[in-house]
Order: structure tokens, then sequence, then C-alpha cells
């Protein structure tokens, strides 16, 4: 049971008496006050700026509930993020507290050790800087994964406790499940994972192999995991390595959001969930909703196996009648994005967040995606903006004869006009710059790039070449 | 074109990186290039180089350049 006189996430999950950690690693089991650190007095600011580059490991996630813990605001970053854009961030955001633990102290920085009951780690510390940030912003988090994009949407208290909330209302987490964290904290699906769980689950497992490794799946029955969270590309992953030919008894729910999941992969994990008595939750949300918008309850998924669900407990979509764009409105809808220091001081109040996904909805009140507004396409649960790669493969290669375009949420397609393009090289300099990876990318070229009417660029086109080449 | 120079291709080409860094002790997740996604499409390549189809119990097994060579040995592919 949740207190309802409660509006702190950080408390809630306090009074979740069942909740244990248990590091993979050491296979060892803390409560949380155990690995708590005393992070108050790291700085003579007592609401700053943080920058966490989190793994899933043990130190990570005591770093992350003591700074929860804190009046401090929070960004959560991939640990393997390339260094330069590391610094970048750092430079534009002036981070007053770091945690990174795969770097040696930043220049301007003090290293300053952390003494918890079972962890011990160091953070950096620069006193000089004061970044200026709005009282409701609490967690900052980056749409776009391990690119190092300067662009974060800023999530408050309130967004994250509210949507914590709703998805405990749909998933049936209870104290005796056995929670693995399979998905990266700096991901709102990922931490949304923690943040239900650690509210009502029992057990919490970090320190995991990624489920490629043989270790995942010995842990998985050592351990008893309860539920599996993943994207597309995990699906895609786990059908592949055999996932539906075996039998895991301690499995009681699975999820999936991150985007669209191909129905026949969908058909058959939910077939097999069907025979086994496990539910399997189909999942649709954005960062800027804090990580939950719509879900389909287990028991409609047979009927409604395209669709996107049902709005989750205090959400709202709505159509827009012009555009078709989904719109959501509800607690968990982010305060605007920032994309440099200067906007952590604003809150922008927004009633309506437009997803940027065309949608409609059927006889039966469920919701369906059929496209999208923006030139944005998932690679890999990640999103990718096409506009941007598309100017810095232009900038790089000193050529405006360029086009990308998105192929089924799978390949990024450039469309060029130049001969001798290496493609081994640019493949190589788009996995360095946006960690995507260069079988994701392929090439076409052209005499003439297509254009339509008004002389742009026109995308279909050059899809509909491609595919049909 | 020998199998081995085949195999280095395919590394090369998936996980683009320089030839001279491959070699028998080279490891999955030992860099940044041969994560999760990149090994499943490493595979795919596998698979349509040397015309066969490896099983999924046989996908995990692969943890370094060495174990593909060992695996791809109960396809068939001499090394």
């Amino acid at each position: 049971m949740i207190s309802e006189n409660n509006s702190n996430l950080f408390e809630l999950i306090t009074e979740n008496k069942n909740l244990v950690f248990i590091d993979a690693k050491g296979d060892k089991s803390f409560h949380l006050n155990e690995i708590l650190l005393p992070v108050e007095s790291i700085s003579e600011q007592s609401r700053s700026l943080v920058f966490l580059y989190l793994d899933t490991n043990i130190d990570a996630l005591a770093v992350y509930f003591s700074f929860l813990k804190s009046d401090h605001a929070l960004v959560l970053l991939s640990d393997s993020i390339d260094i330069k854009l590391k610094e970048n961030l750092e430079k534009e955001y002036e981070p007053t507290i770091i945690y990174d633990a795969n770097r040696e102290t930043p220049s301007g920085y003090q290293p300053k050790e952390v003494l918890g009951d079972v962890v011990h780690l160091e953070l950096f510390v620069n006193e000089n800087f004061n970044t200026e940030i709005h009282d409701n912003i609490k967690i900052l988090l980056s749409t776009s994964g391990t690119t190092g994009s300067p662009k974060l949407v800023k999530l408050s208290a309130d967004n994250i406790l509210q949507n914590a909330l709703s998805i405990c209302d749909y998933l049936p987490i209870n104290s005796k499940d056995v929670t693995p964290i399979n998905l990266p904290l700096h991901y709102s699906y990922g931490l949304s994972v923690l943040h239900s769980n650690a509210l009502l689950s029992g057990t919490i497992v970090c320190g995991l192999p990624d489920v490629l490794d043989r270790n995942f799946w010995k842990l998985l029955s050592k351990y008893g995991f309860s539920s599996i969270a993943g994207v597309p590309f995990i699906y895609e992953m786990l059908n592949r390595i055999g996932f539906l030919k075996k039998e895991y008894p301690s499995l009681k729910y699975i999820s999936q959001a991150g985007g669209n999941l191909s129905k026949n992969i969908k058909e058959a994990f939910n077939n097999y969930c069907l025979q086994r008595d496990i539910n399997f939750f189909v999942m649709y949300g954005q960062t800027e909703a804090t990580a939950r918008i719509s879900y389909v309850p287990t028991s409609e998924l047979k009927n409604n196996i395209t669709s996107i669900g049902i709005p989750i407990k205090n959400g709202k979509i709505t159509i827009d009648k012009e555009t078709e764009e989904l719109l959501y409105s509800g607690p968990n809808v982010f305060g605007g994005y920032a994309t440099g220091r200067a906007d952590l001081s604003i809150w922008e109040d927004i009633k309506e967040l437009k997803t940027g996904d065309l949608a409609y909805k059927d006889a039966s009140g469920f919701y369906h995606i059929k496209g999208r507004l923006k030139r944005i396409v998932k690679v890999f649960g990640n999103r990718v903006n096409l506009d941007e790669i598309e100017a810095f493969i232009k900038s790089s290669l000193n050529t405006s004869l360029l086009a990308c375009t998105g192929i089924d949420d799978k390949i990024i397609l450039i469309a060029h006009c130049n001969n001798t393009i290496d493609e081994p090289k640019l493949k190589k300099l788009i996995f360095e710059t946006y960690k995507i990876q260069g079988s994701a990318i392929k090439f076409k070229f052209f005499e003439v790039l297509p254009v339509n009417k008004n002389d742009k660029i026109d995308y279909k086109a050059i899809s509909a070449s491609f595919l049909g080449a | 074109m020998s199998n081995h120079k085949k195999l280095e291709n395919a590394f090369v080409s998936i996980l683009e990186i320089d030839a001279t860094s491959i070699n028998d002790d080279l490891k999955y997740q030992s860099i940044p290039e041969w994560d999760s996604i990149n090994h499943m499409f490493l595979i795919t390549e596998l698979e349509n180089v040397f015309d066969i189809e490896i099983d999924s119990e046989d996908i995990i097994e692969i943890k370094s350049f060495a174990d593909a060579k060992t695996i791809l040995t109960k396809y068939g592919v001499a090394f």
C-alpha cells in the first residue's frame, strides 16, 4: 500500500519496508538506508546542479537515491558518453557536483570521498559554479541516449512521483517481486521501472550483465526474476536467442515500451505469455511525459495488438482535430526543454504535451499511432532527429546535396549525390558522434535528389526508391 | 579468401574497427563498438558470409573472436 498523504517519491520509497537491493556482482543484499551516502555535506550549496553518469551497478543506485533525497537538481546521463561530449555538456551547464566513476578529476573540480556504510565513492565538486535552477526542477533527462545532446527534458519531483503512482496502478507489482534493473537509469523507461518498483516491489536486482550474456539467464533463475522490461530491440534479441523456446517459472509479467515492436514478434510473445499466465504489457510514452502515457491492458492485447492502449491513471489523451497529433495532459507532463544553462531558471507550465505522433482512437476507445509529425526516427529505442543528423553530415562532408530519412524505425538512409563518398569512414564518424551503430545506416546514390512541387527534398520518394531497389 | 580473412572482414565491416585491432582476445563488450546491438548484426553477417544458420544457443556463446572460430567450426567452417 502506498500512503496517500505523502507527496515525495523518496519519502514514499522509504516507507516500503519490503524493499531490498541485491547487488548481483557481489551477491549481497542491502536495505535502502544501508546504501545511502552522506551527500548533504559534500557541497556548501544545498541546492545545485548535479551531473550523474550512471550505469546500473549498486554504486549508481546508491548515488542516485542519495541525491534524490537531497534538494539538488539531477541530470541523469549515460556513463558511456564520449568524453568530449561529457566535457561539452559540463561546459554548457556548469554542474557543481559530478559523479563519474570512469574519470579522473575534471579540471576545475575537487575530488571528494564519500563514505557510506557499504558504498564508497568519489564525487567531483566545483563550488565556483552555482547554476540557477527553478524550484520545480528535480530531474533532467536527455531524449537521445548516448549522443550527448545538450537538449534536456525538465521534470519536477511531482512529475516523477505522479508517473510512478500511475504506473503502479496498472502493473501488478507486489512485495514478493524480484525486479531486475536491465535498462539504463538515464533512460526514462529504465528510471520508471526503478521508481515504480522501489515503491511497491520486494527486491530490486542491480549489477546485471546484458541479456546476451549467459550469466543474465543464470541470475534470472537464481534470484527468480518476476519481470523483464525491454525496448523493441531487446525483444528482437530475445526472440533470436530462443527466449520463447524456454521456460521461466518465476516470470510474472514482461513489459515493452520505447517504440513500436513489429506485429509478428509482439504476437509471438503474447502467445507465449497467454499460454503461461504471464502478463505482457505493451506501453507507450515519452520522456516529456516523465515516461509513461498509455498502456494496453494485458487481457486486451490479443485483440488490440497494434494499439498503444488507453491513457494511464490521471492522464488524458486527445487528438488534435486539424493535425491528428496525439496530445497528452496529466500531472507527469514536463516543464519544457533546456538547451543551455539559462533555461534552467525557467519552468514552463505546459498543459498539453504535443507528442509529435499522429494517432487515432478506435471504436472501443483504444489509441493507435499512425505516423510522426516530426522528422524523428527511433533507432534501438533512442530518438534520433533526422534534421540534426542531416545537418551534421552536410557540414562534415561540406556538401548540400544530401538527405537523411528513416526507414521503419530501423534504418537511417543517407541519400547523396557524391559517388566517391567514403561510407565506412562516415559510419565511423556517426558512431563516434551519435553512438548509432553503422549497421543501421544505409547509403543510396542519386544523380539528382528527388524534390516535391515546392522544391523541397521529397523524403517519401527517397524511401520508396530505397525500398524498391 | 581464407575463412580467417572472411571472419576478420565481417568484424571490420560490422564493428567498423581496424583489422589490426582484431585478435583472438578481442571480447564482446570490451570495446564500445562490440555492444549487444552490433553483436546481433555480427551474427547475421556471419550467417550470410558463411551461408549457415546459427542456433539461438550459440549466439550467446560467441564472446570473443576466438569463440567465433570455435563456434563456426561446429558449422563446418574450417580455420
